[in-house]
């Protein structure tokens, strides 16, 4: 039974100093980010009600969710995403709340996948939910509070790659394809097999315009340009709609400022089911996944007892903190700036100092542990202190530089002014 | 300039995709001279190759330790990775195949518990499950498929077909086609889209080389 005492399980890891204090960092860039933009935090249980990620049309993968029971039977998990979350307290807790609404949270979920490449079986998201306002500005204020928060957290070369469902839905009511064989063309656009795709469009028999389209679905991705080249088709109206909606979001997004961050991809048709308007994802270097992940949900809420339009979208602190080391993009790391070493008799006197450095900012770890001065200041040496305080208890100060083993001579007084 | 990285699925694929990368005007000398490394580069288009097992291919790919992968249709079902498959490469076609004896042909849906034997047991089971909504019992193993029904192993097998020369040889037929087998490009979803000019420009000119090829023939 105690074999496995020393070790973690698989997919969950220790984040020590250097990488905690980085994953902190971008975690509160982020957050500052976010209540710069008018967000309200709220944090909801770890641990929730299978039946809120399953409901009827599953929502996520049973075997994906970490599952178990409470004292009555039902069954539990811990939460694998919180764009659900969120959207259960809208629609129950805070349905009163006037409309729109702008939540964000900043939490650890939990799924089993195969790990790597960054991802593991715990995870921390972070994200938005802009609920009750169902206008292409809501959706241009998430892509951009996203483009922004990626910046925050350090990411100088990403690409966000906009799509949008209903071009594709359109398509597929357009040619009438059935549910099973949407389902089939989905899959072939969404890997951009050409072949996938030709073998379907050719075994249906649809007209030579809109078979020509569908072929060239897998290739309409890149600048702007995309969206002409797909308009000059002519299309039914669900799919123009679709296109005249991304051309407009793109305008939008150039009143921002944000163009060069944004590119589309029509034959971008992951999860369907989940997603009815733009989804969106974020792709930066040496990471080989999308990083931020996130599009319109109109129906989700309404799931949970409330209608009302939502969109969203998360983003994965562990792939950022990922991208950001592999891009050796330099990154703060924690340090200790001064240890307070007291002789004799100038403990009471040490305490204040060093509240009176921390006041200042200065980051001080007090000394208790060392027996001599050469000790402390070895000590100090070892774990890239800035200095050392030798503190007497007539309030002389010997200061020993770590860097060059400078030593000065002051006292407490020329250190903290009259504040001790 | 990043480099793009493209691994090879080790063996006769590998072959081909050398020389159709040669031909298409990428320097793929130092894969052909002797030597135990496993990186190859060419330093003027900047391009790494690397040589590794078919199966692993999809997972350097995924993760992005891969830009670009060659690799089997076949590895591409049993692996499920989430990547583009951009390019069929028309090479090394075949038929992923539900086998058995004669006896069986047109009677595969009445046998109730059917054991499968194969090299493929993800390829199988989404067969089985998903495409006919039947459970199966899965027996993995790891070469000479065809022997597993002719001894009591298994009902039938699921395998790749070349000529049916193997099958043909032990007796056994083919009872249904799951897919056509070709080796493919695979792609990852995100150097897609960050080098979609340079990816694009390797995928165009292997396209072209393999159009090249086929109109020769």
């Amino acid at each position: 039974m105690k074999q496995w005492k020393i070790y973690t399980p698989d997919g969950v890891q220790d984040f020590l100093f250097k990488d905690c204090y980085q994953k902190k960092n971008i975690e509160d860039k982020v957050r500052k980010l976010f209540r710069n933009w008018g967000y309200m935090e709220i944090e909801t249980p770890t641990i929730e009600f299978y039946d809120t990620f399953s409901s009827n049309n599953e929502l996520i993968p049973q075997e994906e969710m970490f599952k178990f029971y409470d004292q009555q039977g039902r069954i539990l998990v811990l939460r694998p995403d919180l764009t659900i979350p969120v959207a259960r307290v809208a629609a129950t807790h805070d349905k009163d709340n006037t409309l729109p609404m702008k939540y964000f949270y900043v939490g650890n979920c939990y799924k089993y996948r195969e790990m790597g490449g960054g991802k593991q079986k715990e995870y921390t998201q972070a994200g938005v939910e802009l609920l009750g306002d169902s206008s292409v500005e809501a959706d241009a204020e998430v892509i951009a509070t996203a483009i922004y928060a990626a910046k925050a957290a350090g990411i100088e070369k990403f690409q966000i790659d906009i799509g949008q469902v209903e071009f594709f839905k359109g398509i597929v009511e357009e040619a009438g394809f059935d549910e099973f064989e949407a389902e089939k063309l989905r899959l072939s656009i969404d890997k951009k097999d050409y072949l996938g795709v030709e073998e379907i469009v050719k075994a249906k028999g649809v007209n030579s315009d809109l078979k020509n389209l569908i072929l060239e679905l897998p290739a309409l991705f890149g600048s702007s340009e995309v969206l002409e080249k797909a308009e000059r088709v002519v299309l039914n109206e669900r799919s123009q709609d679709a296109i005249k909606y991304l051309k407009k979001l793109l305008g939008i997004l150039e009143e921002y400022q944000l163009s060069q961050y944004v590119s589309i991809d029509l034959g971008m048709v992951h999860s369907i089911s989940y997603y009815t308007g733009i989804i969106f994802r974020g792709v930066t270097y040496d990471i080989g996944f999308p990083f931020i992940s996130g599009g319109r949900y109109d129906k989700l809420v309404a799931k949970y007892g409330r209608d009302c339009p939502a969109t969203g979208f998360s983003m994965g602190i562990n792939l950022v903190l990922a991208a950001l080391q592999r891009q050796k993009v330099e990154l703060a790391e924690p340090k200790i700036d001064t240890l307070v070493f007291c002789e004799e008799g100038a403990r009471e006197l040490g305490f204040k100092l060093s509240n009176v450095l921390r006041d200042m900012e200065v980051i001080v770890q007090l000394d208790f542990s060392n027996k001599s001065i050469e000790a402390a200041v070895s000590y100090s040496k070892n774990k890239n202190i800035g200095g050392t305080i030798r503190l007497f208890k007539d309030g002389r100060i010997e200061l020993h530089e770590t860097a060059t083993g400078d030593v000065k001579n002051t006292t407490i007084k020329e250190l903290a002014g009259d504040f001790v | 300039m990043r480099y793009i990285n493209i691994a090879l699925s080790k063996g006769r694929l590998a072959d081909y995709a050398v020389s159709l990368f040669s031909k298409s005007g990428i320097d793929c000398s130092e894969i052909n001279e002797k030597s135990r490394k496993l990186i190859f580069t060419d330093e003027v288009n900047n391009i790494k190759f690397f040589l590794v097992k078919p199966s692993d291919v999809p997972t350097y790919v995924e993760y992005g330790a891969a830009d670009i992968g060659i690799v089997g249709r076949d590895t591409l079902l049993e692996e499920g990775r989430n990547l583009y498959e951009v390019l069929n490469l028309d090479f090394g076609a075949c038929r992923m195949v539900v086998a058995g004896p004669k006896e069986l042909e047109g009677k595969l849906d009445s046998i109730t518990n059917k054991r499968v034997a194969t090299k493929y047991p993800n390829v199988a089971r989404e067969y089985f499950e998903h495409t006919k909504r039947e459970s199966i019992e899965i027996i993995k193993l790891n070469g000479s498929v065809e022997l597993a029904p002719l001894v009591g192993l298994s009902e039938v097998i699921v395998d790749i077909v070349e000529s049916g020369r193997t099958l043909k040889d032990n007796g056994l037929v083919v009872l249904e086609t799951i897919a056509d087998i070709s080796a493919r490009m695979v792609v990852n979803r995100v150097s897609m889209k960050m080098e979609n000019k340079r990816i694009g420009a390797l995928i165009e000119g292997i396209r072209k080389q393999i159009e090249k090829d086929s109109d020769e023939k």
